[in-house]
C-alpha cells in the first residue's frame, strides 16, 4: 500500500548510535530478553494493522517492573523513542514502532499477582491476557467484563492503553469503568501508583486519564481491575431482519424503552455468512440483518425482558427469532461474532474502521457507509456494537493492489468523517493509533487538540513515549520534523 | 497479508502454495494465545504469527535460512493449536512444512545438531534398530546428567531420559478369531516406534475390533509413516516413506478391499491423512495417495461408528488428555471422550487442554528445555483433575507424560478393550472398577 | 474584555479592575466567562470557581480574589431519552435535571450525593458542581461513579480558551480523556461551561434488605459475601448501632443495621430478594423495607444523614478497599474518639471526628491497612486551617498532578490551594 500517513522522521543521532544503544540495553536485560538481530526485528514491524510497517531498532521483553523502568530511564536519557507493545493485537497502528524506537514489549510479563475475592479485584502483571482474568476467577464465580474481540490475545496493558470495549460493555462499562489501579512507569524511570483497591483515587483522575492514552503517558505494568460476579444465566438469542433499517430502528427502541440487555450486536449479511462460514453458530442465513441480543440473570428475570425484547422486534418486522438451547450453542453464537475479523480474512484483506455514532443516526450511517463504499469500487461487511451505536464496517479489498488499497484507505477516511459529523467520534474502542491520527482535526478543534497535547507533555516532555501517533504531527509542541 | 512474490517465484508449487496461506493471515495475532511456546517463551518470534512473518520474509527474499530463523522455527511444536485457532483459516501446517523443508535445503546445521538429526532419522523409524539403541540406551541412562550440562549435548541427555527404564515388553502372542458375522475389514497401522515402546496397543486394538467383528489386516511393506523425518524438513526421505505405504495399502485395497485404514498413534494419523497433500505433484501417486488419505482414520474414529454398547459407570475417573496431532491435527476432540464415557469411565478435561504436553515427535529430544517446561505445566494441569488415570491416543505424549505423572496413562483403546472384555492392562494393576 | 450583559445577575462592573476582594462573578455564557478568565488570568488575579456553592467548603480553604460562578449558566441544551443522554449548562440545578429525568422515567445512576445538610450551607447544588467534585452515592458499587457516567464537557482553561473534550457517545476513545481528568478536579483545572452525561432508566422497583445485629467486620464479610452473588446489589451500607436510629425516623430494627439494596424488573427483585436472604441468614435475623422506604433510606445514607448535625465536628470522607474499612475504624477507635458507618461494601467510610481531627493517625492508619484516601469534608475554620483537605500524596505523584495542573491553568489562577496539600 502507499503510504498516506507519515510517521516522524528518525532522529539521525539515535540512528546514529545503533550499536551503542544495544550494547548499552544489553547490559539492562537479560540475553533472552533483547531483540536486535535484523531478521528477527521484522515481525515486531507491525501489528494488526498491516498497512504500516516500520522495523524498531530494537525490541525489549522485560520481565519485571524494574527492568522497564531501567530500559525506559536509559532511553529517556539519550532521547531515544519508545513503542510499548501488548499482544500487538491494535487495529490502529499503535503498537506500530518506528526506525529509531526501542520496543518494549509486555509478553513477558504474564504474571496473576493477586485474586481477592473479598474486594472483588484482581490485580495482574500488564502482559496477562484478558480472557485469562476471567479464566482465573472462573471458578470463584467471577469474571472481568470488558471483552474486546480478541481477548483471547490481547493484554491487559493493552487494553488499558486503548481503553477497550467488547460487545458485553453495553451493561458492565469499558475499561475505564472496571480499571482500579495501575502500576505506571513514567518516561524517566520513575515507578508510580495510580489508585489500588479502593474505588476512587485521591486527588486528579490520573488513572482514567491513562486509561486509553495509547502508550503516550507512561507504561502500565500492572493493573488492579474489578470483578463481577457472574450472572446465573445468560442467553443470547438471535433476530432476523430483513432490512438494516429494521434491526437499527430496533435497537433504538430496545434502548429508548428502558430494556438494557448485555449485549446487542449488529451483522449484515456479508458479516453474516462470514461469520457462520467460521463458527457453523447456526445464523440465519436468509435474512439482510442480524441483531445478537443477550440478557442475564435467572431464568425468571431473561424471560420477562426476552419477552419485552420480542415484542419491540415483532413492531419492527422481525423475520426469524431464534434462543439459543444450550451453553455449547451460545459459545458458538459467541464465537461466530467474536472471530468476525479474523474470519474476514478468508475472503479478503480489510481495514476495521471503529466510528461510533448516536443511535438514533445509526440507519442513516449504516446506509451511507454502504454508499461510501460502493462509490470507491469496494464491498463492506458490518459487524459491530449497535447497542452503544459502536460501527465497525469492514471495508473488503485486495492488499496486493496498491489501487484497491488506497480507494479503502479513502473510503475508510470518509466513514470516519461522516460519523464525527453525525454527532459520534472518530474511535470507541480501537483507538486513534497511526490510523486516524490525520482525521484528529476533524473531531477537534485546535484549541481542544492543544490542550490534550499540553497536558501529554507533563508526562513527556520530550515526547519520546509512542511519539507518531495520536496526535497530528504538525502544530506539536517542540517536536521533530515529519518525513516526506 | 499483502504479499511480494514475483511471477517467477510463483512459478514454484510450493512457493504458490505459501503465498496462498500468507494472503490469508490477517495478522490478528489470536494464534499467539494458544502457542505453546509464545505462552513459555513469551517472544513474538516464537509465536505463530512471528514465525509466519519469518518465513514470508525468507521466501519473499529468495534467502537461504539463517541460524536467527532456523531457532524459531526449530521451536515449533507443529502442535497445530494455531490452526485451530485461527479463524481466517491459515493452513500453518503446510506453511511450516515448506519452511522447515527450505531449512533443510539451504542451511547447514551445526554438527552436534547434524549428528543428532542423524541419528533420529536412521533410528527411530526403524523398529529393529530402535530397540536395540532403546537396550543401549538404558545402559547409558546414568550418563545423562553429565551430558546435561553441556548445552549442545542436552538432547543426547533427552534421548536417554526419555529410554523406559524397564525391559521393554513383549508382544502379545498370536492372532484372535474374528467374531461372526464380520462387520468389515480394516488394515491397522503397525508404524515404527510405537511397537517398540508399547506392543499393547495394537494388540489390544485388535482384540477389540475382533470381539467387534472387524478383520484386521497389516499389509507387507508398511512402516514408518514419515511423520518423522517431515517434521524434520526432509521432504524426499518423508515422501519414500509415504510412498512405500501408499502402495502397501493400494495392494490390500485392490486385492481385498478396504473399509479403513486405522491409525492407533495420532500423530501418524496427522501426516497419513494428509499424504494426499504431499504426493500432490507426483502424477503416478496422486491419486492413490488421496484414496489412503480418505481411508485413514483414527481408531476413535472408526469405533465411534460402531455403536458400542452403554456401560455401567464404574467409579474410575480418566482424565482425556487430547494429543495435539488428534485435537488440532485431525480435530477429533469429542469421539475418545464420548467412547470412554459410554464405557462406564467418567471423563475429566484438564484445564489448558490445547496446549501441547512437549512431546512432538523429536521435540523433546531435539528442544528439551521448552519440553521440560510444556511437560511440568501439563502435568500439573492433569494431575488437578484427581484422576484416577490418563487417557490418550498418542504414544508420544504417553511416552513423555509417564516420565512425570502420577497416575498411569494409557491408550484409550486399552481402556475400551477392558471394559468390553479384555483383559485388565498391567499398568492398571493397583487400580478398581466398581 | 468580558461581554458587557443586561443580565442582572451579571456582575458587569469589573471586580477585577478595582482589584476588590471576594466580588462574585457571574456569566451569563461561555463566552462571557471566556472572557472574565482571560482578564483574571493578564491580571493575576486569583479565583474561586463554584457553581451553586453548595460544597464550596470542600478541600483547603481558597484565597483568592474574586468568585467565578457558573450558576446563571443554567439550561438543559439536549435530552433524547432514547439515546440515554443528556447535555446541560454547568449551572443547571441538579433538581431540574432530576426532575425532567423522572418524567421520562430515568434517573442519574451514580445517585449523586447532596451536600447541603451535613456542610451545611444553603442554595441549589448544579450539575456542573457534581461532576467537579466527582459527587457518587450508594449505587457507584454497581453503576461507576460521576466520572464514569460524564461523556463529555466543555470548559475553560486557565488561559480563557473554551475546550471540548470527549463527545455525546457511549463510548469514545479519541485523544487524551479529559473528561477525566476535569472530573473530580474540584475547579482547579478549569471552569466547566457544559456536561453531557448518560442517564439511565429507573429500575421498576427496589427493595432493600436489612441484617441485623452485626459487629462492624461481620458486616463486611455479610456484604462481601452479598456483593459476590449474582444477585445484582446496588448499595451495600454497614449502619452501626450508634448512627442506626436516625434512619427511617428509628423504624429499623434494633442493633446495627447492614443494608442491602436490589434494584430492577418487578419479575426479578423478589426472586433475587429471596437467593439473597437465603445466603445472608446464617449472619442475623434478616429483615426487608419495600419501595419508597427503601429509596427514602438510601437517600439518607447518601447525604450522610446521622452527621448532618449542624456541627463543625471533622468529618472525613474516607475511601479505602472494601475489606478495610472495618480494621481501619477499630484501629481508629483504640486511640480517637471516632464514630462512623460505612458504605459502597464498607469501602467509603464516613467518619466523624469527637474533637481532632487526627489526620496524622488517620492517614497513617489508611497506609497500614493497604491504601486509600482521606479527605476532610468539613471542620472549623482553625482545624481546616492546619490540615491538608485531601491525602497528601507521594513526591512523584505530587509533581506530576502539579505538572498536570499547569497545562491546564498556567498561573495558576483557578482555586489556588485548594487540592494542595
Amino acid at each position: 500500500m502507499s503510504e498516506v500517513i507519515a510517521f516522524l522522521k528518525p532522529r539521525a543521532e539515535v540512528l546514529a548510535r545503533r550499536s551503542v544503544i544495544i550494547a548499552d540495553l544489553a547490559d539492562l536485560l537479560p540475553p533472552e530478553c533483547l531483540v536486535h538481530e535484523a531478521r528477527e526485528l521484522v515481525p515486531f514491524e507491525t501489528d494488526a494493522f498491516v498497512a504500516y510497517r516500520r522495523l524498531p531498532l530494537a525490541v525489549a521483553l522485560p520481565k519485571t517492573t524494574a527492568e522497564v523502568a531501567a530500559v525506559l530511564k536509559y532511553c529517556h536519557r539519550y532521547g531515544i523513542p519508545v513503542v510499548p507493545r501488548g499482544a500487538g493485537t491494535s487495529l490502529c497502528g499503535g503498537a506500530i514502532p518506528q526506525e529509531d524506537a526501542v520496543v518494549i514489549g509486555l509478553s513477558r510479563m504474564t504474571q496473576i499477582l493477586e485474586i481477592d475475592t473479598f474486594n472483588r479485584t484482581a490485580t495482574v502483571q500488564a502482559g496477562v491476557t484478558n480472557l485469562s482474568i476471567s479464566d482465573a476467577v472462573s471458578p470463584e464465580g467471577f469474571f472481568y467484563a470488558p471483552d474486546p474481540s480478541s481477548q483471547l490475545a490481547c493484554t491487559i496493558g493493552g487494553n488499558i492503553g486503548m481503553n477497550s470495549g467488547g460487545a458485553h460493555c453495553l451493561k458492565y462499562g469499558v475499561t475505564t469503568n472496571n480499571l482500579l489501579g495501575v502500576k505506571l512507569v513514567l518516561v524517566d524511570g520513575t515507578v508510580i501508583e495510580l489508585g489500588g483497591k479502593h474505588l476512587d483515587a485521591g486527588g486528579y483522575d490520573l488513572l482514567g486519564l491513562v486509561c486509553g492514552s495509547e502508550g503516550q503517558l507512561g507504561i502500565v505494568t500492572e493493573a488492579t481491575v474489578r470483578l463481577i460476579a457472574k450472572p446465573e444465566g445468560a442467553r443470547p438469542v438471535l433476530f432476523g431482519f430483513d432490512t438494516s433499517e429494521g434491526a437499527g430502528a430496533c435497537v433504538a427502541d430496545v434502548i429508548g424503552s428502558g430494556i438494557i440487555p448485555v449485549a446487542i450486536e449488529f451483522m449484515d449479511k456479508p458479516a453474516i455468512e462470514i461469520c457462520e462460514a467460521f463458527a457453523k453458530a447456526g445464523y440465519p442465513l436468509d435474512v439482510e440483518a442480524l441483531l445478537i441480543v443477550e440478557v442475564e440473570g435467572s431464568e425468571a428475570e431473561m424471560d420477562a425482558m426476552l419477552a419485552l425484547i420480542v415484542e419491540i422486534a415483532c413492531r419492527h418486522g422481525v423475520k426469524t427469532v431464534r434462543e439459543c438451547q444450550s451453553a455449547t450453542e451460545a459459545a458458538l453464537i459467541w464465537k461466530g461474532r467474536k472471530s468476525a475479523f479474523g474470519a474476514t480474512g478468508r475472503i479478503a484483506d480489510y481495514i476495521c474502521m471503529d466510528g461510533t455514532v448516536p443511535l438514533s443516526q445509526l440507519p442513516y450511517v449504516l446506509k451511507r457507509t454502504g454508499e461510501i463504499v460502493q462509490g470507491f469500487g469496494l464491498r463492506v461487511a458490518n459487524v459491530f456494537h449497535a447497542g452503544d451505536g459502536n460501527m465497525h464496517p469492514l471495508i473488503l479489498f485486495n492488499a496486493n493492489d496498491p489501487d484497491e488499497a488506497a480507494r479503502a484507505e479513502a473510503a475508510g477516511n470518509e466513514i470516519l468523517k461522516l460519523c464525527v459529523d453525525a454527532g459520534g467520534c472518530l474511535t470507541g474502542e480501537h483507538g486513534v493509533g497511526i490510523e486516524k491520527r490525520d482525521l484528529m482535526r476533524h473531531q477537534y478543534s485546535k484549541a481542544d487538540l492543544h490542550q490534550q497535547m499540553a497536558v501529554r507533555a507533563a508526562f513527556d516532555a520530550q515526547w519520546l513515549m509512542n511519539p507518531s501517533k495520536v496526535f497530528p504531527l504538525d502544530g506539536r509542541p517542540a517536536m521533530g520534523t515529519v518525513s516526506a | 497479508m499483502q504479499t511480494n512474490f514475483t511471477e517467477a517465484q510463483l512459478a514454484d508449487p510450493h512457493v504458490a502454495q505459501s503465498e496462498k496461506i500468507l494472503r490469508r493471515c490477517v495478522h490478528c495475532g489470536f494464534c499467539t494465545a494458544t502457542c505453546p511456546t509464545y505462552v513459555t517463551l513469551g517472544n513474538e518470534l516464537d509465536s505463530p504469527r512471528g514465525r509466519i512473518y519469518l518465513i514470508k520474509d525468507m521466501l519473499e527474499n529468495d534467502r537461504p535460512a539463517d541460524r536467527e530463523v532456523v531457532t524459531h522455527i526449530d521451536r515449533c511444536l507443529s502442535c497445530l493449536a494455531c490452526t485451530t485457532t485461527c479463524p481466517s483459516g491459515v493452513d500453518y501446517m503446510h506453511l511450516i512444512d515448506h519452511a522447515r523443508a527450505h531449512i533443510e535445503n539451504t542451511y547447514r546445521r551445526p554438527l552436534i545438531d547434524r549428528l543428532i538429526r542423524g541419528v533420529l532419522v536412521a533410528v527411530l523409524p526403524h523398529p529393529q534398530r530402535f530397540r536395540l539403541a532403546l537396550a543401549l540406551a538404558r545402559l547409558a541412562r546414568p550418563l545423562a546428567s553429565v551430558l546435561g550440562r553441556v548445552r549442545a549435548l542436552k538432547p543426547l541427555a533427552a534421548m536417554l531420559e526419555l529410554a523406559p527404564q524397564s525391559p521393554l515388553p513383549a508382544a502379545p502372542a498370536g492372532p484372535v478369531p474374528v467374531e461372526q458375522p464380520v462387520r468389515g475389514r480394516v488394515a491397522i497401522l503397525a508404524g515404527c516406534a510405537q511397537p517398540v515402546l508399547d506392543p499393547g496397543i495394537n494388540a489390544a486394538t485388535v482384540r477389540l475390533l475382533s470381539r467387534l467383528g472387524v478383520e484386521i489386516v497389516t499389509p507387507k511393506g508398511e512402516g514408518c509413516c514419515g511423520a518423522l523425518v517431515h517434521h524434520m524438513g526432509r521432504e524426499a526421505a518423508a515422501l519414500d516413506f509415504a510412498r512405500a505405504n501408499v502402495d502397501a495399502w493400494t495392494r490390500e485395497i485392490e486385492a481385498g478391499g478396504l473399509d479403513a485404514i486405522l491409525i492407533t498413534a495420532s500423530g501418524c494419523g496427522t501426516t497419513i491423512k494428509d499424504y494426499g497433500h504431499m504426493l500432490r505433484l507426483d502424477p503416478a501417486y496422486a491419486e492413490k495417495a488421496a484414496r489412503v488419505s480418505a481411508l485413514a482414520k483414527d481408531v476413535t474414529e472408526f469405533l465411534a461408528l460402531l455403536d458400542l454398547p452403554r456401560l455401567a459407570p464404574q467409579n474410575l475417573t480418566v482424565a482425556y488428555h487430547s494429543a495435539c496431532s488428534m485435537q488440532h491435527g485431525q480435530k477429533i476432540t469429542m469421539q475418545p471422550k464420548l467412547l470412554l464415557k459410554a464405557a462406564g469411565f467418567a471423563v475429566k478435561d484438564p484445564a489448558e487442554g490445547h496446549l501441547c504436553c512437549g512431546s512432538a515427535g523429536t521435540y523433546n529430544i531435539l528442544q528439551p528445555e521448552i519440553s521440560a517446561q510444556l511437560k511440568a505445566r501439563k502435568v500439573k494441569n492433569i494431575e488437578a483433575t484427581r484422576a484416577d488415570l490418563i487417557a490418550t491416543g498418542n504414544i508420544g505424549c504417553i511416552t513423555q507424560i509417564a516420565t512425570a505423572a502420577k497416575m498411569p496413562i494409557l491408550h484409550t483403546v486399552e481402556l475400551l478393550d477392558w471394559a468390553y472384555g479384555g483383559p485388565k492392562p498391567a499398568k492398571l494393576a493397583g487400580l478398581e472398577r466398581a | 474584555m468580558s461581554a458587557i450583559s443586561t443580565d442582572m445577575t451579571s456582575i458587569t462592573a469589573n471586580p477585577l479592575d478595582t482589584g476588590a476582594m471576594s466580588a462574585i462573578l457571574v456569566p451569563i455564557c461561555e463566552e462571557e466567562a471566556a472572557g472574565m478568565i482571560r482578564a483574571a488570568a493578564e491580571a493575576g488575579r486569583r479565583l474561586s470557581i463554584s457553581g451553586g456553592n453548595t460544597r464550596s467548603g470542600f478541600g483547603n480553604r481558597v484565597d483568592a480574589d474574586a468568585v467565578l460562578r457558573s450558576a446563571a449558566m443554567s439550561g438543559i441544551v439536549a435530552y433524547d431519552p432514547a439515546e440515554m443522554v443528556m447535555t446541560a449548562r454547568a449551572g443547571t440545578p441538579v433538581a431540574e435535571i432530576e426532575d425532567i429525568l423522572l418524567e421520562n422515567n430515568q434517573m442519574l445512576s451514580f445517585e449523586p450525593m447532596d451536600h447541603r445538610a451535613v456542610m451545611g450551607t444553603e442554595g441549589e447544588p448544579t450539575i456542573g458542581g457534581v461532576f467537579a467534585t466527582n459527587a457518587s452515592g450508594p449505587r457507584r458499587i454497581l453503576a461507576g461513579a460521576a466520572r464514569d457516567s460524564l461523556l463529555g464537557i466543555r470548559f475553560i482553561n486557565g488561559e480563557g480558551e473554551v475546550i471540548r473534550a470527549g463527545g455525546r457517545v457511549m463510548k469514545n476513545v479519541t485523544g487524551l480523556d479529559l473528561v477525566k481528568l476535569l472530573a473530580g478536579s474540584f475547579g482547579t483545572l478549569g471552569f466547566l461551561t457544559e456536561v453531557t452525561f448518560r442517564v439511565a432508566p429507573r429500575p421498576q422497583t427496589e427493595q432493600t434488605l436489612i441484617v441485623s445485629g452485626l459487629e462492624d467486620d461481620v458486616g463486611a464479610r455479610a456484604m462481601a459475601l452479598a456483593m459476590g452473588l449474582s444477585v445484582e446489589v446496588s448499595g451495600a451500607a454497614h449502619l452501626p448501632e450508634s448512627v442506626r436510629g436516625r434512619f427511617l425516623s428509628g423504624r429499623l430494627p434494633d442493633g446495627a443495621a447492614t443494608v442491602l439494596r436490589l434494584e430492577g424488573l418487578s419479575a426479578s427483585v423478589p426472586v433475587r430478594a429471596e437467593k439473597l436472604t437465603a445466603a445472608l441468614h446464617r449472619f442475623g435475623p434478616v429483615s426487608r423495607v419495600e419501595a419508597e422506604a427503601s429509596a427514602h433510606l438510601w437517600l439518607q445514607i447518601r447525604d450522610v444523614l446521622p452527621y448532618a448535625d449542624r456541627s463543625q465536628k471533622p468529618l472525613w470522607r474516607v475511601s479505602v478497599s472494601p475489606g478495610a474499612g472495618a480494621s481501619l475504624v477499630a484501629a481508629l477507635r483504640l486511640e480517637a474518639g471516632v464514630d462512623a458507618f460505612y458504605d459502597w461494601q464498607g469501602g467509603l467510610v464516613w467518619m466523624r471526628m469527637e474533637a481532632d481531627p487526627e489526620a496524622a493517625l488517620l492517614r497513617a492508619l489508611i497506609a497500614r491497612f493497604g491504601g486509600g484516601h482521606a479527605t476532610l469534608l468539613r471542620a472549623g475554620d482553625t482545624v481546616r486551617d492546619q490540615t491538608p483537605a485531601f491525602e497528601p500524596q507521594p513526591a512523584p505523584l505530587a509533581a506530576l498532578s502539579e505538572r498536570v495542573r499547569q497545562k491546564l491553568d498556567p498561573a495558576g489562577i483557578f482555586n489556588p490551594g485548594k487540592m494542595g496539600a
